[in-house]
C-alpha cells in the first residue's frame, strides 16, 4: 500500500509535465510514418526535438491501434505526419480526427513528398494550403537549384526565400539556404491565417521535370509556397511542408551551393531551419500570456466599477512570453489598448519599463455608454493577445456639472438681490407705520 | 500487407536519388557518420559491440569507448556465473574485438556451462546464444574444448524448429514462424558444425541448405533491383523491420555458408540486390541501423557465394563546357579495389530516341592512379541531353566470374550541359491587319538592356528568339515562359512555342482584351527560358510595353484582387484621440461683472427709494411675546433666504428641500401668529 502511494506521488510531477496553459509547449508527440526507416534517416531532425524535452512516440500510420484520443483526453499534445503517402490511417484517425485535434489547440506537422495521397492533400486543403494537382509535378527551378554532380533534373532547390520574421525563423540569420525536393503548393488567398515561410525563387514553376511543358503551369515563380505555417485563431499551429526529404540526415548534412552563387556551403541550412521553426510550431517561441490586466483612476489604486465621462485613468498590463522553459517579458513598443464601443474611442500606444510591464493613461471620452477596454495584440507569428474587459462610463451626475459659472451671475446676482428685496419689503411692509 | 507495399514504395523514394540505378560504396562520409553516431559511451555490451564493430570494419582508429570500463565490464560478465546467456554472448563478442585479458579457467567454466545449455536448451535464441558463445570461446581461448559431442543432436533440434517455407520458428511452443529467426538459426547451425567433433551428416547439412534456396524465394525486390526481406507477421514481442531482418538472414547465410564445403545456390543478382539495398539506404541515424547495415556490407566483401561489385559514378551531370570526362568507379561494398576489369559502355541512347544508340561498344580506359575508369571525350554527337549509358563490368580473370557479381548490364542516366546559344532576339509592334512593322527593337539577350514599347488593341506585339545548343542543333527548353506582369501585379503566363530553332510568341491584343480584363497602363515583359542542361538558364526583364486597351464593358470579368501583402495586416494600427466636445463660447468674466453691478443698481434704487420715502418700523410690536414672534419670523425668512444661498453654494437639492421643509414649517407657524397678531391689531385699531 506505502509502495503504491509513493509510486501515485512519484507520478504526480510527471503526469503534472504535460500540455497546460502555464507551461505551453507540447510535451507528448505522436509521430506517424510509413516506414520505420524514416525514424533512422531523419534522426538528426527527431533529436532535435528529443533534446528539447519532447517525448516522441513513434507509430507506423496504418497501425491499428493508434489512436489521438482516449475517454475524450488526448494522449498527444502534437503530431508528426512524415507518412505521405498513407492512404488511409489505421486505428480511429482519420482526416476529421487530425483536424479535431487542430481544433482543440494541438500542434501538426505535415510533410509531403511527390507522391503525396489524397489523404495527406485533403488535411493540407483543409489548413488552406493547395498543393499542386498535378500528381507528377514537382517544384523544378532551372536557375535556383543546388549544385550537384549527381542530380541533373533541376529538383533539388536551394531557396533562400525565408518569411521576415525573428520569431519564427530565430534571431540568428539563416546563411545557407535550404534543400528542397518535392511538390509545391499555393497558398488559398481567402485564408488569413496561413503564411509562406519559405517561397520559391521567381524563376521556379511546378510541372513534372520528365515531360515538356504543354501548358502553363499552374504555379509559378515566387507564388509558390514550399513550406507554410499556419496559426489558427486557437492559437495551434500547422507547419505544411512539400518536401519529407528536406527533413532527412542527408539534406541536414549535406552542402550547398546555389547555382550562379560562388559560395559553397559545407552544410545546408536545413537544420537550422526546421529545427528553428520546430521550436515555433511547438511553441517554445512566440507564446504569448497576458496577465494583471489593472485600470483605474490617476491618484488612486483601486479599480472602480464605473467611470464618469472626462475622468483620467491609467491602464497597465503584463506581457510575458514563453522561452520554452520559462515565462520572459515581452518587450515591444507596438502594444496597443483601445477603449471600445461599437468602435475604438481612444487607440494608445502602451508604454513598457522593459520587463514586461506595459501601461499608459487617457481621459475617458466625453461619452457615456458600455465601453471595453481592449488589447488585440496580432503580430506575425506570435500568438494573438485578445483582452477584454467592460467597463461602463456614466454622464456627470447633477451636483457634478460647473457651479460659479462668471457668465451667470448677472443671474445670480439678479436672484439675490430679488430675495434681499424681498426680506427687507416683507419687514417695511409689516412694520410700517 | 499494405504496409508493406507502403513501405516499400517509399523507401524506394526515399532512396531515389541514390540509386537510380546506381549505389555509392561505403565512403568517407560514413566513417565520419560513424565517428558521430557511437560516442556516447555505450550502456550495454550489446551496443558496445556493435560499436567496436562498425569501427573494426570501417577501419576507424579512433575507438570509440574507454576500452578500460568495457573489459572490466566483459570480465565481469564472463565471471559471474549467473549472468545471462545473452550478456555472455556479447561479452565475448568485444572480448574478440578488444582482447582483455580472461583467464583460461574462467572461460573453462563458461564452456561447461553453455554446453549442458546447448543440450538441455528449447528456444532457438538460448541455443544461438551459446552455441554462438562456444564458437568464440574457440577463436579466443585454443587450449579450451568447446566441441560439442552430440553435434548432430544439437544440430537437429535446431532443424527441428525450421518451417517448409525455409523460415524458423523461435521455440516449438510458438507456431509463428519468421524471418529473422531464420537468420539466427543459421547462424547457430553454422556455429554448430565448426563446434562438431564428428563430422555432421552431409544429407542434413544439403537438406538445409535447400532451405535457404526457399527462403530466398520469398525475397521481396524494389523496382530498382535492390533485394529485401521483411518480417511478415508483425506479432511477437518486437517487430523488425525489413533492414534488421534482412541484415539477420545476410550474417547466419554468411556464417553458414562459411563453414560448409559446397556452394551455396544463389543467384549472384540476389546477392547484388542485397547489397544495393543496404548500401541503398544511405546513412542511417540510428545507431543499430549504422551497425546492421555495415555488418552485413561487411559480409559481402568475403564470402564463399558472390561477391557483389559496385559500379559508381562521381559526377553523372557532364558539362560540356568544362569538357569533363565521364568517370567510373569499381568498387566492392565498403569501397575496397575490385579485381583487374574493364568497364565496357555497351551503348549510350538519348531519353527521347530509346532505339538509335549514339555510342556503341566502347571500353572505358584505366587509370592506375586515380582508380578510375574513364571515358576519354564524348563523341560530337553527344550534344546537351538527358541520356542513359548503358555500362557493362567485363572481369579479366575468367575464374572471377563465378566469385563476383557484377550485374550485368547498368543503366545510368546521364545529364550533358552546355551553354545554349541565345540569339536574334527582336521585339516588336505590329499593325493588326498588315502586318507592318512599327516599331521594331532588337534585343541582346544576354545583356541588361530594355525596351519601351507601346500599343493599342488593334496592333500586335511580336517577340522572337533563336536557342541553338553547342553543336548547332535545335534545342527546346523545358521552361520557356514569358509574363506579362501589369502595373497592379496582375499577371499573365504564355508558353512560347518554337519553329525549328525560332521561338516566337505573338500577342494579338484585340483577342487577349478580355485575358488582360481591359487593363490600360504600363505591362512588364519577363521571359524566363531554362532547362535541366542549360547552363545559362535565364530569368529577364525584356522591357516594358504602354498598352492602350478600350474601356472594359459592364459585364466583363473583374480582374482579381491583388494578393494581399501578409506583413502589412500585422502591423500597429493608427493612435486614435477622441477629440472632446468643445465648450461653449461665455463672455468675457468683466462684463459679467459690469451686467452684475447693473443688475444690483435696481436693489440699491429700492433702498434708497425707502429711505427717502421715510419708512420707519414703528409698527413693530412692543409686547414680548409678539415681538419674539415677529423676530423668529424673520429669522425664518432669513434662513430661507440663507438656505437659498448656500444651496448655490455648496448644498444639494435633497438637502436643501428637507431642511427647506423644517424651515417652511418654522417660519409658517411664526408667520401665521405674527400676521395674525397684526391682523387682530389692525381690526382692533379699525374698529376703535
Amino acid at each position: 500500500m506505502a509502495k503504491l502511494i509513493f509510486l501515485i506521488l512519484t507520478l504526480i510531477p510527471i503526469l503534472c509535465t504535460s500540455f497546460s496553459p502555464d507551461k505551453p509547449s507540447d510535451r507528448r508527440i505522436l509521430v506517424l510514418v510509413d516506414d520505420f526507416a524514416v525514424k533512422s534517416s531523419h534522426s538528426l531532425y527527431f533529436k532535435s526535438l528529443q533534446s528539447r524535452g519532447f517525448d516522441l512516440d513513434f507509430k507506423l500510420a496504418d497501425d491499428p491501434k493508434i489512436a489521438l484520443q482516449r475517454y475524450g483526453q488526448y494522449l498527444y499534445d502534437g503530431l508528426v505526419l512524415f507518412s505521405p503517402t498513407i492512404e488511409r490511417f489505421g486505428g480511429s484517425i482519420d482526416a476529421a480526427a487530425i483536424l479535431d485535434f487542430v481544433d482543440s489547440g494541438h500542434d501538426l506537422i505535415v510533410a509531403a513528398d511527390n507522391n503525396a495521397s489524397d489523404l495527406i492533400r485533403e488535411i493540407a486543403t483543409e489548413c488552406g494550403v493547395d498543393f499542386d494537382e498535378d500528381y507528377t509535378a514537382m517544384v523544378v527551378d532551372h536557375a535556383g537549384y543546388a549544385v550537384s554532380s549527381t542530380e541533373g533534373d533541376h529538383t533539388l532547390i536551394a531557396s533562400d526565400d525565408f518569411i521576415k520574421s525573428d520569431v519564427i525563423l530565430g534571431s540568428k540569420k539563416i546563411e545557407a539556404p535550404v534543400l528542397f525536393q518535392g511538390i509545391g503548393h499555393s497558398l488559398n488567398p481567402s485564408n488569413r491565417l496561413v503564411l509562406k515561410v519559405l517561397s520559391a525563387s521567381p524563376t521556379a514553376f511546378s510541372a513534372n521535370p520528365k515531360s515538356k511543358l504543354t501548358s502553363p503551369p499552374s504555379l509559378l515563380g515566387s507564388s509558390i509556397s514550399l513550406v507554410s505555417v499556419i496559426q489558427a485563431r486557437n492559437n495551434a499551429r500547422i507547419l505544411i511542408s512539400g518536401s519529407l526529404s528536406m527533413f532527412s540526415n542527408r539534406f541536414f548534412n549535406s552542402g550547398v551551393q546555389k547555382a550562379g552563387s560562388p559560395t559553397k556551403h559545407d552544410k545546408s541550412g536545413n537544420e537550422q531551419f526546421l529545427t528553428e521553426l520546430s521550436k515555433w510550431v511547438l511553441h517554445e517561441r512566440g507564446h504569448l500570456k497576458a496577465v494583471n490586466v489593472k485600470h483605474h483612476k490617476v491618484g488612486e489604486t483601486d479599480e472602480p466599477s464605473i467611470y464618469r465621462i472626462n475622468d483620467d485613468l491609467e491602464y497597465s498590463v503584463e506581457i510575458y512570453e514563453w522561452s520554452g522553459t520559462t515565462w520572459e517579458p515581452y518587450v515591444a513598443d507596438d502594444v496597443q489598448v483601445q477603449f471600445y464601443m461599437m468602435s475604438p474611442y481612444v487607440l494608445k500606444n502602451l508604454a513598457n519599463d522593459k520587463k514586461g510591464h506595459y501601461f499608459t493613461s487617457f481621459k475617458v471620452p466625453d461619452v457615456y455608454g458600455v465601453f471595453q477596454f481592449k488589447v488585440e495584440y496580432n503580430r506575425l507569428g506570435y500568438t494573438s493577445l485578445s483582452l477584454a474587459k467592460q467597463i461602463p462610463v456614466r454622464p456627470f451626475r447633477h451636483n457634478e456639472y460647473e457651479r460659479f459659472i462668471p457668465a451667470a451671475y448677472p443671474y445670480y446676482g439678479a436672484a439675490f438681490s430679488m430675495m434681499a428685496g424681498f426680506f427687507v419689503f416683507s419687514a417695511v411692509h409689516l412694520y410700517n407705520k | 500487407m499494405a504496409t508493406t507495399a507502403v513501405g516499400a514504395a517509399f523507401l524506394l523514394l526515399l532512396l531515389l536519388p541514390f540509386c537510380i540505378s546506381i549505389s555509392q560504396p561505403i565512403s568517407d562520409s560514413h566513417r565520419s557518420a560513424a565517428s558521430n553516431l557511437f560516442t556516447e559511451i555505450s550502456p550495454s555490451l550489446e551496443d558496445a559491440y556493435e560499436a567496436l564493430r562498425v569501427f573494426e570494419i570501417l577501419s576507424i582508429e579512433k575507438k570509440p569507448i574507454v576500452t578500460k570500463d568495457t573489459c572490466e565490464k566483459v570480465l565481469e560478465n564472463l565471471g559471474s556465473s549467473s549472468s545471462p546467456l545473452k550478456d555472455v554472448f556479447y561479452a565475448l563478442k568485444v572480448n574478440g574485438i578488444l582482447k582483455c585479458k580472461v583467464d583460461d579457467a574462467v572461460f573453462k567454466d563458461i564452456a561447461s556451462r553453455l554446453k549442458a545449455t546447448v543440450h538441455d536448451a528449447s528456444t532457438l535464441l538460448d541455443i544461438y546464444y551459446s552455441v554462438g558463445s562456444l564458437a568464440l570461446i574457440k577463436d579466443q581461448a585454443s587450449n579450451v574444448d568447446v566441441l560439442l559431442t552430440d553435434a548432430n543432436g544439437v544440430f537437429h533440434s535446431i532443424k527441428a524448429l525450421s518451417q517448409s517455407d525455409g523460415r524458423w520458428r523461435y521455440s516449438s511452443d510458438n507456431p509463428d514462424s519468421s524471418t529473422y529467426a531464420a537468420g539466427l538459426a543459421l547462424e547457430a547451425l553454422g556455429g554448430v558444425i565448426s563446434l562438431a567433433s564428428s563430422e555432421i551428416d552431409q544429407n542434413k547439412v544439403s537438406i538445409v541448405k535447400i532451405g535457404i534456396v526457399k527462403l530466398f524465394d520469398s525475397i521481396e525486390k524494389y523496382d530498382d533491383g535492390a533485394f529485401y526481406f521483411d518480417e511478415k507477421s508483425v506479432r511477437g514481442s518486437e517487430h523488425q523491420g525489413s533492414l534488421s531482418t534482412t541484415s539477420s538472414v545476410v550474417r547466419g547465410v554468411a556464417a553458414f555458408a562459411a563453414v560448409t564445403s559446397g556452394k551455396i545456390n544463389l543467384p549472384g543478382d540476389t546477392i547484388l540486390g542485397l547489397a544495393k539495398f543496404f548500401l541503398g539506404i544511405g546513412i542511417p541515424g540510428d545507431a543499430k541501423d549504422f551497425f546492421n547495415q555495415v555488418e552485413s556490407l561487411s559480409f559481402f566483401e568475403s564470402n564463399r557465394i558472390s561477391i557483389p561489385l559496385i559500379l559508381s559514378l562521381p559526377e553523372t551531370v557532364h558539362s560540356l563546357t568544362k569538357k569533363s570526362q565521364l568517370k567510373v568507379k569499381v568498387n566492392t561494398v565498403l569501397g575496397s579495389d575490385a579485381p583487374p576489369l574493364t568497364v565496357k559502355l555497351v551503348r549510350a541512347f538519348s531519353t527521347g530516341a530509346k532505339n538509335s544508340a549514339i555510342i556503341e561498344s566502347k571500353e572505358l580506359q584505366y587509370d592506375q592512379e586515380s582508380g578510375l575508369h574513364f571515358l576519354d571525350t564524348l563523341p560530337e554527337n553527344v550534344d546537351v541531353g538527358t541520356y542513359v549509358f548503358v555500362l557493362e563490368i567485363v572481369l579479366h580473370d575468367s575464374e572471377s566470374d563465378k566469385v563476383y557479381a557484377t550485374g550485368g548490364q547498368i543503366h545510368v542516366p546521364i545529364y550533358v550541359t552546355g551553354v545554349i546559344k541565345v540569339g536574334s532576339a527582336e521585339i516588336a509592334v505590329l499593325d493588326s491587319d498588315l502586318g507592318n512593322i512599327e516599331t521594331h527593337k532588337t534585343l541582346d539577350l544576354a545583356g541588361n538592356d530594355v525596351a519601351s514599347l507601346s500599343a493599342n488593341h488593334l496592333q500586335k506585339l511580336r517577340l522572337s528568339f533563336q536557342l541553338e545548343t553547342p553543336y548547332g542543333r535545335v534545342f527546346k527548353p523545358h521552361q520557356a515562359i514569358l509574363k506579362l506582369k501589369h502595373e497592379s501585379k496582375i499577371e499573365h503566363i504564355f508558353l512560347v512555342g518554337n519553329t525549328g530553332k525560332k521561338f516566337e510568341i505573338t500577342f494579338d491584343f484585340l483577342g487577349l482584351v478580355e485575358k488582360l480584363f481591359y487593363l490600360s497602363g504600363k505591362y512588364d515583359i519577363e521571359l524566363t527560358v531554362g532547362d535541366a542542361v542549360m547552363e545559362n538558364s535565364f530569368s529577364r526583364l525584356l522591357g516594358h510595353v504602354e498598352l492602350d486597351l478600350p474601356e472594359a464593358p459592364e459585364k466583363a470579368a473583374r480582374p482579381p484582387p491583388p494578393p494581399v501583402d501578409p506583413y502589412s495586416r500585422y502591423g500597429p494600427k493608427a493612435e486614435i484621440i477622441h477629440l472632446f466636445r468643445a465648450p461653449e463660447k461665455r463672455p468675457p468674466q468683466k462684463l459679467s461683472l459690469v451686467f452684475l453691478g447693473l443688475i444690483l443698481l435696481p436693489f440699491i434704487g429700492f433702498l434708497v427709494g425707502l429711505l427717502r420715502l421715510g419708512v420707519s418700523l414703528k409698527n413693530f410690536p412692543g409686547s414680548t411675546i409678539p415681538a419674539t414672534f415677529a423676530t423668529l419670523f424673520h429669522l425664518g425668512l432669513a434662513a430661507i433666504l440663507l438656505l437659498y444661498v448656500l444651496f448655490w453654494l455648496k448644498l444639494d437639492l435633497f438637502t436643501t428641500l428637507k431642511t427647506l421643509g423644517l424651515l417652511g414649517a418654522f417660519t409658517m407657524f411664526f408667520g401665521h401668529r405674527i400676521l395674525s397678531y397684526l391682523a387682530l391689531t389692525s381690526s382692533k385699531l379699525k374698529s376703535a
